[in-house]
Formats: structure tokens, C-alpha cells, sequence
């Protein structure tokens, strides 16, 4: 595992798009303490490692696929209506580069 | 009392009788909720609700839901009101659909009177984090303590007296806890009985939709109402839908219940200790057989952790849609990174922001064998132990909390060094969908403090019909703040 | 020193289903921007996604075309990253099971040989919203997010820009005729990203990899790789290393040209999708999408080869899926396929490409079409089928108006006719004759010219030819 720093920390923060206060960092570095120390402990578990990671909580059985019929698309303005910046019908942002 | 005080069954007699009207009720309830100073609602949603209620003909004497008024925690989508989950992200977000467990609700012709307040999208346990501050615990008007979260507004608003039942979700224990703290009957069904679509999402495989009533039967009419497939989430089960009062009134004898030894030994307070081991002396005395098992310490230990990294794992990847362009406050930046890092800095609070890097490193390709997969797979083994000791019993009783609901000055949302086991335990109904439910126990000094049965999947007919039992036991079906009780234990 | 040259394509294409992978919004590619939306395709909190069904039935159809080992459990999982045109933060793919794997295709190499070309996987995902760039802002049309998009992944078997050119036409085609795109590349519905390096002949390492992204035609393809070739074995060998990079084609100048450099790469943080639990696909749900497949390119082919049809013929027919279905609507009811297939290369090509129309909007139908091959092999001539063929786009009436209205008659081919005009011609004419008999092949052209001229145009000039041929022997 990637060891964790304040720096490790910050960068990862970047990466979700916000930052937090250095107190935060700070809380956050202590919290990743305990967590680790704690997800260490579980690794030590037995057995732990012949199971299979689990999504769902059971064998579900319930899937189906959906036919492939066309609905009513929702209404242009209504689609926009909570966006904060729209210009011709389109959401606009500053100029995306690459 | 108040014909709104009742349970609801009770208030769809009087309604059947003509003795009240939707609009009395629906007045009285908003007025409570005007009145009441606990910090339970985001939006109060007074005109639309007094003409639905005006509108509302003859009363239908075979739904027990006419004419009821209600309320839904924050992080259900409702078309045309402003939906924040207690974000300020989401600030000024109007949803252009319902949830399907509104629109059920609507079309049983119960009232939706306001909006509650939660801990930030759902992410806590305290509720002291949503953007509005800290909601209060009715049961002590001198606003020291908290009701618990994340429902917390929802659990409020019921066991103050202004509905009859709340809506609210539960993805680590964030419906049953608060009802512990507050008095109450909480229920999270199995994972894909009810519906989660409109349910903002906190952690898909851990979400439940959930929710408080006063009495066990409203709990299993409510079910009924609410349980069933939706095209709209391909999780929701197709398990047959039960009536689930049937059985309310049977017998406890030759129930199997197992008590989970290594989970009650670690609650200190006394008090709590007797009045359940009383209850399990009376279960007895109706001829369930109570069994005493061990659950494993070490995998007892494990639960927050694991549950602390599946859940903020899958909340970094849902949460990654609010980004201020779709929804939510826009704040223009020079570049679209810009704008997304100004509407997320701005807009989550830093608990909110400590949770998402807790799940984006555990996500992250060089940790996950170690953190999030490491964590899916000893919520596999706990969720094979759950149905181990499942296949043998009929349902798993413990206390629901470990004290009546603490002051806010102790409370923390900071990840703990100490393992607080029956402050955690709850999640293990999440990690195996299993259907849980809390009700009442008794009271210490005046603060309620419940206990709860956890049963197999899709088995919520057996699991209510045992909760009912147990509520004859306790003495304390519908209690709320305005119907004070001692009761039995 | 010698360059091979390891190429991988990775393969993008739109799926024209009707609605959405995963929501019910339409799917049809409306150019009003904003118009095809569903609640979960701008990523509405609480909205969750349903798998379309007919999107998975394609995914069968093109991985059993490729020779895949298809999945019978649907496993999806979330591609994390942030980006202006990504709605949700993530995108929903499958990323741990893909439904087919392990596949190959055979296409003709270079040297005109077939060359097994191995496809490590070919998943399903959902598309992301179009970006219109403007000087200094871009503008996000939400109707491409959530059309459902098949990636085919190669193993890097390609060796040269004309491998990679046969490879994509091969996909195409299967794309195209099993119904699942339109595969056009020029639009975007079906998108080609190339990772190409070299390494010294008779070495098993890996150079740095380049990317090339969105090249939009088959010729480009072919000319983007072999220019990258070059370009990267000439750096090579004036020791300049190459740097891992995404380039693009620019076509004006056939060269491709620098996009970015790549610094570290993207961590996804896959996991799977919670929402979607898995899904099982029955035996006979696998093999009924494989059964109800359209025919495929390779096997109207061969099935076209079989009637008579030349290699190139069928090419240029199946070149145009819409001319393949009016060919084989007509089919039926011809006596020749090639005359038909000939009418259809030249004579409603030409009709086409005059009034810059596709074959959706030729008038002429398919029965009338046949009608006028059948003309031609019930003995008229081909100038006098062409002739009908004309008159009735010129007048929008039946092949029986128009050659009634021509007057045109058949031309005879009984032989003791024929037989009979050319030797009165041949005994009219011994210095021409004489002539061919010297050599002059250009007499008999002028003696079966004869023959028609007194014939007033109706003897068969293919069956006057033939006798001609036979009496100037027998003298």
C-alpha cells in the first residue's frame, strides 16, 4: 500500500476536486492511522483470504433486462432547469482543453 | 391526547369514523411542526400538503394510510420540492421526480407534511453534521442531547407527536439507532424489498430505505404499502410481497432466538443490562428458547472498519456526480476543474470531504487488495457467520444501543481508536440486507433506549410477528414524547 | 537496424438500439442538443440504471461473430475519474467480466496472405456527453451520454497499417450486418484508438508505447500507422528514444501530429457497480441472439459468390449494406444475379452518384429492377435494357411503359436466321473476307456491321458475332 502522508493525503483530496483545512489533513492523517491499523488486524482474520470479496448482500436471483423501448426523453427546460449556467440550450463551461 | 398521537391503524379508525378529517390532522401536524424547536425539518411543505388533504373525498376504509401525514428524510427525490440531503451542494435542487416510495405513498393518499433533516447526505450518525446543525433529541427539552443520525430529523419529528411514521434509510444503523435513542419502532426491511429509487445513494450495497413508526403493526402495514419489485431499481427483489400484520398476534412458544453474548457483555451501563436481561427472562416465560452464542470477538471488532471503508468506497464514486454543473450552486472557475473543485470545496463539509479520501485510497489500484477488497471479503465472512447462527434461530436480540442517547458536547464524528462494539453491531444487518428492527426496551431517567432482532432475508413476516411479541413484553408500543410511559421493564 | 512495429486497436462503437444502455431515453441521434434525455443520463441523484436488454443481444452477436468465449453472467463496474463530459464521476463498464473474451479474426496481411489477428475482450459500456468547443467556451449536449457503446480490445498481433486497416473493415462489417451500428466512422459511430511501438526484429520487449487517438476513416488508419512507422524508426535510429505520448492524424498533411504527453497514468478505482446485480443469461437466451443474428458480411458473400456473382461484384454491392438489402430484395425474382448485380454496380450507381441520392431514395423498385435484368437475359440487349432503364426514372413509369413506349423489340437470335443473314453478307462481300482471311481483323467488324444494317438492328449482334465467327472459318 501507498504510504500515507500529508502530501499523499493532499494529493488525493485534489484528485476528488476540493481541499479541506490543514486541521482537516490533520485529522484525516490521524483517522488513516487507526484505519489501517484496524484493516491490518482484519487481514489476520482466518481464512480471510479464500473468500470472495462480496457486493450483494445474497444471491440475488432478480435481475432481468429492460426492453428495448424508447420512453418520452424529459423536456429540454425541465433537464436545464437546475443547471447554473446554460446558453442555447446547452450547458456551457469555460473552454475544456484536452 | 390527540387523535394524532395514536398509531396509525388507530388514527384510520377514527378517520373510518369520521371523528377527525385529513385536514384537522394534517393542520394539527403542521402546527406541531411549526411549534417544535428540535431542528427536524429542511422544508415544511404546508400548502400543497392542506390541499391534498382538502381534496381527499370519502375515507377508504380498507387503506390505512388515508389521510395520514408524514414526513421523508431529505435524501428522497420529490418532484417540485427542493431536495438537499442536508448538503449544502445541493443547495436550491429541485428533483423532476419522485421516489418511488413517495410515489407509493401518494397514491395511498398519505400526507406529505415536510422534509427532515439528516446527517450530510447520509454520511453520520450523530445528527449534528447536516448543513442545518445539530438536530435535537425531544425527549430532553434542555437540547443536550442528541437524537441520532443519520435520520435524525425523521426520528424526531415522530417521537415528538407530529406524525405517525417518517420515512428514512439506513445504510450502518442510521434508522435503528436513532429509534433507539428516541423511543421509537425502526425498520430496514431485507436489501431489495423496498424500492430505493429516488433514495440518494450513500453506499448502493449497504442502503436500505427504512423507517420509524410508533408500534410494530404500523411497521408490517407500512411494509405492506411499500414492499415490492420497481423496474426502476434492478436491485429491488422479486421476492413475493406478504401481508405482513398477519401474524402480529402469535405466540412466542418454541421461537428461537439467539442472544449474542459477546456483543451484550460489552455495554456498561447497568441499567440497560437488567431491563434486557429481564426481557429475555420474559421471552422465556412465553416459551421462546433463548440461546446464548458467541459471535466472535475479533470479527465483532472488525465491523467498523469494514464497514467505514465499503461505505465511503462506493460514497466517493456516487457522490462524484455533484459537481455544481448539472445541479446544485454553480461557481464559475477558469477551467471545468476549476468550477467542479470550487462547488466541492464549497459545498461538502470536511467530514463529508474525510469520508470521500478514506474511499477514494481505498479504491485506489495499489490499495485495494488490503483496504476495500479486504473489507468485501470479511463482510463476507461476517455475513457468513449472520446466517449461520440465521439457519438455527429465528431471529438475533440485542440492545440497540449501548446507552439512552448521549449528550453532543461527548459525541464525535472522528474515526476511534477504541473498538465500540454495540455502538457498531447494527451494521450487521446491513452487511447481510438481513430485515432488523428496533423498538423500545425501557427507560432510564426519562431517555428511552431500545433493543433489536435482526432475522433472515425476505423473513419480515416471522421477524414482526416476534417484534410483536416482544413489544407486549416491553409495554411500550406507541410512545412518544407527547404519550409518556414507564413500561414493563 | 530493422523496426517491427507491435500495434493494439481499441475499438468504439455506438450501438443504434433504440434506447439507451441503461436508461429509456431514445437513442436516435437527434441533432437538437438536449432532446434525448432520461433522469439518469445527467446522473440525477437516486436515479439507477436498468440494462437494456437489446444492447446485450448485439454484444452476443458481435462476440460470436469474433469467435469469443461469451459470458453467461453480466457483471458491470464503475470507471472512476472526473471529466466535464462524464455526468455520474463515473463510468458504468465491465471492467472484471467482460461478456466475450479470448476471440480472433482472420484479415488479409500485406502480403495478401489471411493473418489471425487475437481480441483479448469485447465489453459493454455507455457513452458520455458530447463537448461542442467553442474559442473560449464549451458547450455540453447530454443526448450522446448513455447511448450504449460495444469496445473491442485486440491483442498488439498488428503489424502494419494495412493489417490494421483490413481489421477495423472486418469489425465494421460485422457491426454493420449484424445490426448493431452503423458503423460509420466518419461520424463517430464507430472510433478507433491505435497503441503502436516498435522494437528490433526477433525481440519479445515492448518499446514505448504511442497512442493515437480517433482516427476517422479506413484509409486513414492504413496511412496514420504507416506513417507513425516511419516516424518512429527514423527517431529510433537517429537515437532520439520515444516518449509515451497521444498523437492524432492529421489528414491534410497524412502526418500525425502531437496531442499531449502522457504523464502518469489515470488509477480508475474499478469496482463493481452495486446497483446492477449480477445477471444470468440462460443458454437459450445466448444461443437464441446468436440464431436471430442477421447474416453476416462473410456469408451474404460467399452466398452471393455462389450465384454467380465475381469477387469484385459482391465487394461493391455489399459495400452499401442498403444496396445489399434492395440486391437481395430483387434476387428472388431474377433469372441472373449477375445481370442484376451489373445493373446495380454501374447503371444505379451511375443514377445515384448523378443525383447525389443513396438507395434509400432510388425511385425505381425492386421488382422493376428486376423486371429490366430480366430483359436482358430474355435476349434484349443490354443498351436496350439500359435504354428502358432511363426512361423510366425519366418518366416514372413501368419497365413494360417504357419499352412499349420505344418501341423496342427483341432482337433475334434464332440461328437459322442469323445464319442465313450472314452468309448472304459474307457471299455479298469476298474482298472483305479475303481481307480477314489476310489478317485484318477489322473486317469483320465491318461485315457484322453489314449484317446489322441489313437486319434493320434486329438480329442479335452477341449471336451474329458468334455465327460470324463460325461461317469465316468454314471459308
Amino acid at each position: 500500500m501507498k504510504e500515507i502522508t500529508l502530501d499523499v493525503l493532499h494529493d488525493a483530496a485534489t484528485r476528488l476536486l476540493f481541499d479541506m483545512s490543514d486541521e482537516e489533513y490533520q485529522t484525516l492523517f490521524e483517522e488513516f492511522k487507526i484505519l489501517t491499523k484496524q484493516m491490518e488486524t482484519i487481514g489476520r482474520i482466518q481464512g480471510l483470504d479464500e473468500l470472495e470479496p462480496m457486493t450483494f448482500p445474497f444471491d440475488c436471483g432478480n435481475s432481468y433486462l429492460r426492453e428495448d423501448v424508447a420512453e418520452e426523453p424529459l423536456p429540454r427546460e425541465e433537464a436545464l432547469a437546475n443547471a447554473g449556467s446554460v446558453q442555447d440550450n446547452e450547458i456551457k463551461l469555460p473552454k475544456v482543453v484536452g | 391526547m390527540s387523535i394524532l398521537d395514536l398509531t396509525i391503524s388507530e388514527i384510520h379508525q377514527a378517520l373510518v369514523n369520521k371523528t377527525t378529517t385529513p385536514v384537522e390532522l394534517v393542520k394539527e401536524a403542521l402546527a406541531r411542526a411549526k411549534a417544535n424547536n428540535d431542528n427536524a425539518f429542511e422544508i415544511l411543505i404546508e400548502e400543497q400538503a392542506i390541499k391534498e388533504a382538502e381534496a381527499l373525498g370519502e375515507p377508504e376504509v380498507d387503506n390505512p394510510f388515508w389521510g395520514i401525514p408524514f414526513v421523508l428524510k431529505d435524501n428522497f427525490s420529490t418532484k417540485g420540492i427542493e431536495t438537499t440531503a442536508s448538503s449544502n451542494i445541493l443547495n436550491g435542487y429541485i428533483p423532476l421526480f419522485d421516489a418511488t416510495v413517495y410515489a407509493k405513498l401518494k397514491k395511498k393518499k398519505a400526507i406529505l407534511i415536510g422534509k427532515t433533516t439528516l446527517d450530510e447526505l447520509a454520511m453520520g450518525g450523530t445528527g449534528t453534521t447536516g448543513h442545518k446543525g445539530t438536530t435535537f433529541n425531544p425527549w430532553d427539552p434542555k437540547h443536550e442531547r442528541l437524537v441520532g443520525g443519520s435520520s435524525c430529523g425523521s426520528a424526531a419529528c415522530v417521537s415528538a407527536g407530529i406524525v405517525p411514521f417518517a420515512m428514512g434509510s439506513d445504510t450502518g444503523d442510521s434508522v435503528r439507532k436513532p429509534a433507539s435513542y428516541a423511543g421509537l419502532v425502526g425498520f430496514k426491511p431485507s436489501w431489495g424489498r423496498i424500492s430505493r429509487y429516488g433514495l440518494f445513494p450513500f453506499a448502493p450495497s449497504l442502503d436500505h430505505v427504512a423507517y420509524f413508526t410508533r408500534d410494530v403493526k404500523d411497521a408490517a402495514l407500512l411494509l405492506d404499502v411499500l414492499a415490492g419489485r420497481d423496474l426502476h431499481d434492478a436491485t429491488s427483489s422479486l421476492e413475493p410481497v406478504e401481508r405482513y400484520e398477519e401474524d402480529l398476534s402469535a405466540p412466542l412458544k418454541g421461537k428461537k432466538i439467539a442472544v449474542i453474548d459477546d456483543i451484550v457483555q460489552t455495554i456498561s451501563d447497568q441499567k440497560i443490562q437488567l431491563a434486557f436481561k429481564r426481557s429475555c427472562e420474559e421471552l422465556a416465560k412465553q416459551g421462546a428458547i433463548i440461546e446464548h452464542i458467541r459471535f466472535g470477538e475479533d470479527l465483532l471488532q472488525s465491523i467498523y472498519a469494514t464497514y467505514i471503508v465499503i461505505s465511503c468506497s462506493e460514497a466517493t464514486s456516487n457522490d462524484a456526480n455533484l459537481d455544481g454543473i448539472k445541479f446544485g450552486p454553480f461557481y464559475p472557475g477558469k477551467t471545468y476543474q476549476e468550477v467542479m473543485f470550487n462547488a466541492r470545496t464549497k459545498g461538502f463539509s470536511e467530514l463529508i470531504k474525510r469520508r470521500f479520501v478514506i474511499g477514494s485510497f481505498s479504491l485506489m489500484s495499489e490499495n485495494q487488495d488490503i483496504l476495500f477488497r479486504r473489507a468485501q471479503k470479511n463482510r463476507r465472512k461476517i455475513v457468513n457467520r449472520l446466517n449461520e447462527i440465521l439457519a438455527k434461530v429465528d431471529a438475533i436480540y440485542v440492545p440497540a444501543a449501548p446507552s439512552v442517547a448521549p449528550k453532543i458536547v461527548s459525541s464525535s464524528y472522528k474515526l476511534s481508536d477504541e473498538y465500540l462494539i454495540a455502538d457498531n453491531h447494527l451494521a450487521l444487518g446491513n452487511f447481510g440486507g438481513l430485515p432488523s428492527i428496533t423498538l423500545p426496551l425501557m427507560l432510564e431517567d426519562g431517555l428511552p433506549v431500545g433493543v433489536n432482532l435482526t432475522g433472515a432475508a425476505f423473513e419480515e413476516k416471522k421477524l414482526l410477528s416476534l417484534a410483536a411479541g416482544l413489544e407486549r413484553i416491553t409495554g411500550l408500543a406507541n410512545l412518544s414524547v407527547l404519550n409518556k410511559k414507564e413500561g414493563n421493564l | 537496424m530493422n523496426f517491427e512495429a507491435v500495434i493494439g486497436l481499441e475499438i468504439h462503437v455506438e450501438m443504434k438500439t433504440k434506447s439507451k444502455m441503461f436508461s429509456a431515453a431514445p437513442n436516435s441521434f437527434s441533432r437538437e442538443p438536449n432532446t434525448e434525455i432520461a433522469l439518469l443520463d445527467m446522473a440525477y441523484p437516486g436515479t439507477m440504471p436498468i440494462v437494456n436488454k437489446q444492447a446485450v443481444i448485439n454484444a452476443i452477436r458481435v462476440a460470436n461473430a469474433l469467435h469469443m468465449t461469451i459470458d453467461h453472467e453480466l457483471h458491470f463496474d464503475r470507471k472512476n475519474y472526473f471529466y466535464s463530459d462524464l455526468p455520474k464521476g463515473f463510468q458504468i463498464t465491465q471492467q472484471f467480466r467482460p461478456i466475450g473474451r479470448d476471440g480472433y479474426l482472420e484479415v488479409l496481411g500485406r502480403d495478401g496472405k489471411k493473418k489471425r489477428i487475437e481480441i483479448e475482450r469485447i465489453h459493454m459500456e455507455e457513452d458520455t456527453c458530447k463537448q461542442l468547443h467553442f474559442m473560449d467556451y464549451t458547450l455540453l449536449d447530454y443526448n450522446r451520454a448513455g447511448v450504449p457503446l460495444v469496445e473491442i480490445v485486440s491483442r498488439p498481433d498488428i503489424r502494419n497499417g494495412t493489417e490494421a486497416m483490413h481489421y477495423v473493415e472486418a469489425i465494421r462489417n460485422i457491426v454493420l450486418y449484424s445490426g448493431t451500428s452503423d458503423g460509420k466512422m466518419e461520424e463517430g459511430s464507430l472510433r478507433c484508438d491505435v497503441n503502436i511501438s516498435l522494437r528490433p526484429y526477433g525481440s519479445d520487449a515492448f518499446g514505448t508505447k504511442v497512442e493515437i487517438k480517433n482516427i476517422n476513416s479506413l484509409k486513414n488508419i492504413e496511412q496514420a500507422l504507416d506513417y507513425e512507422i516511419e516516424r518512429q524508426s527514423a527517431s529510433l535510429l537517429n537515437g532520439t528514444p520515444i516518449q509515451q505520448e497521444t498523437r492524432r492524424f492529421d489528414e491534410a498533411s497524412g502526418k500525425t501530429v502531437l496531442m499531449r504527453v502522457k504523464t502518469s497514468a489515470v488509477d480508475y478505482k474499478y469496482f463493481p457497480e452495486p446497483n446492477i446485480v449480477p445477471i444470468p443469461l440462460s443458454d437459450e437466451f445466448v444461443n437464441q441472439a446468436i440464431a436471430t443474428c442477421p447474416e453476416l458480411y462473410d456469408a451474404k458473400k460467399e452466398r452471393y459468390l455462389a450465384k454467380g456473382l465475381n469477387e469484385a461484384d459482391a465487394s461493391i454491392i455489399l459495400s452499401d449494406i442498403a444496396m445489399s438489402r434492395y440486391f437481395e430484395k430483387a434476387l428472388p425474382l431474377v433469372k441472373n444475379a449477375k445481370t442484376l448485380a451489373n445493373f446495380l454496380i454501374v447503371e444505379v450507381n451511375g443514377y445515384l452518384n448523378k443525383n447525389a441520392i443513396g438507395i434509400a431514395e432510388f425511385p425505381l423498385d425492386e421488382a422493376s429492377m428486376a423486371e429490366i435484368s430480366n430483359l436482358q437475359d430474355d435476349g434484349f440487349t443490354h443498351k436496350q435494357c439500359a435504354d428502358i432503364f432511363n426512361y423510366c426514372l425519366a418518366n416514372k413509369v413501368s419497365p413494360k411503359e417504357a419499352s412499349s413506349a420505344l418501341q423496342i423489340e427483341k432482337q433475334v437470335v434464332d440461328e437459322g436466321a442469323v445464319l442465313q443473314a450472314v452468309n448472304a453478307v459474307l457471299d455479298a462481300n469476298p474482298q472483305s473476307v479475303a481481307d480477314f482471311k489476310a489478317g485484318k481483323d477489322r473486317a469483320k467488324g465491318f461485315l457484322v456491321g453489314q449484317v446489322m444494317k441489313a437486319s434493320h438492328g434486329k438480329l442479335n449482334p452477341a449471336a451474329v458475332s458468334k455465327v460470324m465467327d463460325e461461317e469465316l472459318k468454314k471459308r
